[in-house]
């Protein structure tokens, strides 16, 4: 049984180098086509460049780093190359080697989106967050869980529905948002001990998203939820909410 | 005798003329038959269109080699948590990071810790709370900065890429029967031995309203962590 603590830390080890034991694999080569390509020695500007590789010179690519790659020269030297400086380099066939940035095109066309907001649903303070996935740069579908906090209640919201994005290219686009969803309810405690509820909601709104820079937008929304309660008459909940979000 | 070798000599020229006329003849004639047999080609070809040359090499398809990404963090961190109140205790906790520039990452957390007992509680022995009310577990949803990059080396051969940053989110706390909105705020240092492993050490403070102890306040909840993190 005293083995017991240093087989878990081998299982441990085992769990986390595994992505380290992939073995051998093929990786992407690229020529140089521009005078040189820097080699710096860690994925960030202010790292420094050590080495450097001259025009129809190759180098394989072994990972990406959001905006760097980790690239090994034909001489075996291993350095980061800015994405920039990647842009100028080909395939082996000659054709340029494109890759997905993060810039002003992939804001208006790409495929996922995760956000986090902050906001208020029927005056209680909101925290919520979503994913979306883009059919095409207007119509994405999209899921989004939250938890509001009040004085009277806490519980949380889940929604699913669909976003038509109006003008995807303009840097200020609106969208319209439709959906159903459900908001589980704890009433706090007072002198009538009361009693938690699951509800189902049907949702439409609207909001404003801004492009901020790379991947980053600000998105702001507003959702009336209809909550088909078991009373004589549904209940209207306004959800208000900002945040900012990334595209990938 | 200059006679006869003159005749001789008409003769042959003659013969080798004949000669020449039956070869044309026979020349023509080939030109007939070579003409025949392209008629009778046309035909055909009439009849079946000409073949298309089928080359009998498959195209090859050129498969571009998958470049691996490295944005996705998961980690494990363990620390101690001071509760405001209800002194330091430890805590664990489990983050999911998404990397979106060299300079801003995303991050969810999740913690969890088991509160102890205030002084009140010690001097009047008495207990305020139940044993399932005392754990203190927290979500929060970040945003996070890198700062200072930098390296660190370890002997002559071996560096490590190392980096300062902050963090601000929002998110909840479970604590004492009740959930509240949560501010926290703090900052860490993490070193990378490889590309895929990150070692951190977080500072983190928890912020909520409180009237636990019948005034109704901000309570600062501060933890330090140690944890490591994969990224994929």
């Amino acid at each position: 049984m005293q083995r017991l603590p240093s087989v878990r830390c081998l299982l441990l080890v085992l769990i986390l180098a595994t992505p380290g034991l992939c073995g051998a694999r093929e990786y992407l080569q690229v020529f140089v086509v521009s005078p040189y390509l820097e080699l710096h020695t860690g994925p960030g500007r202010g790292y420094p460049v050590f080495n450097v590789v001259d025009r129809d010179g190759s180098v394989d690519v072994l990972v990406r780093y959001t905006e760097w790659f980790k690239v090994r020269t034909e001489r075996g030297v291993v350095g980061w190359v800015a994405e920039a400086d990647m842009l100028h380099t080909v395939l082996a066939d000659g054709s340029p080697f494109t890759f997905n940035r993060g810039d002003r095109a992939g804001f208006t066309s790409h495929r996922f989106e995760l956000g986090m907001f902050a906001g208020t649903y029927g005056g209680a303070t909101l925290i919520s967050s979503y994913g979306s996935f883009s059919f095409n740069s207007q119509l994405a579908a999209e899921v989004s869980v939250g938890q509001f906090l009040g004085n009277a209640s806490n519980g949380v919201v889940a929604d699913v529905g669909l976003t038509h994005v109006f003008m995807p290219e303009w840097r200020w686009s609106p969208f319209v948002m439709l959906g159903t969803g459900v908001v589980h309810t704890e009433p706090k405690a007072t002198l009538v001990q009361p009693v938690n509820r699951t509800e189902q909601t049907a949702y439409v709104g609207g909001g404003m998203r801004y492009y901020l820079t790379r991947r980053f937008f600000l998105r702001a929304e507003y959702k009336s939820h209809v909550v088909f309660t078991k009373l004589n008459s549904n209940e209207v909940v306004d959800e208000w909410k900002l945040g900012f979000a990334f595209f990938f | 005798m200059e006679t006869g070798i003159r005749v001789l000599l008409l003769s042959a020229v003659l013969a080798l003329g004949g000669c020449a006329s039956i070869h044309h003849l026979f020349h023509r004639h080939d030109d007939t038959d070579a003409q025949a047999a392209n008629d009778s080609a046309s035909a055909d070809n009439d009849a079946h269109p000409p073949r298309v040359i089928d080359p009998d090499v498959e195209r090859r398809k050129i498969k571009v080699p998958q470049i691996r990404s490295h944005n996705v963090e998961f980690g494990i961190q363990y620390g101690a948590l001071s509760v405001e109140n209800f002194g330091t205790n430890p805590v664990y906790g489990f983050t999911a990071a998404y990397h979106i520039s060299e300079d801003f990452f995303f991050q969810g957390a999740f913690g969890r810790s088991q509160a102890g007992r205030t002084s009140f509680e010690t001097l009047s022995n008495i207990n305020l709370l139940t044993p399932s009310e005392r754990y203190f577990t927290y979500y929060d949803l970040s945003l996070g900065y890198n700062f200072l990059p930098g390296e660190v080396f370890l002997g002559r051969k071996t560096a490590m890429t190392s980096s300062f940053y902050l963090l601000g989110g929002i998110g909840s706390t479970d604590f004492a029967g009740d959930s509240k909105f949560t501010v926290n705020f703090g900052g860490g240092y993490r070193v990378l031995p490889t590309d895929w492993l990150a070692v951190h050490i977080d500072v983190e403070d928890h912020v909520f309203q409180s009237d636990l102890l019948g005034v109704d306040k901000l309570t600062n909840n501060i933890e330090a962590t140690i944890g490591a993190s994969v990224f994929f």
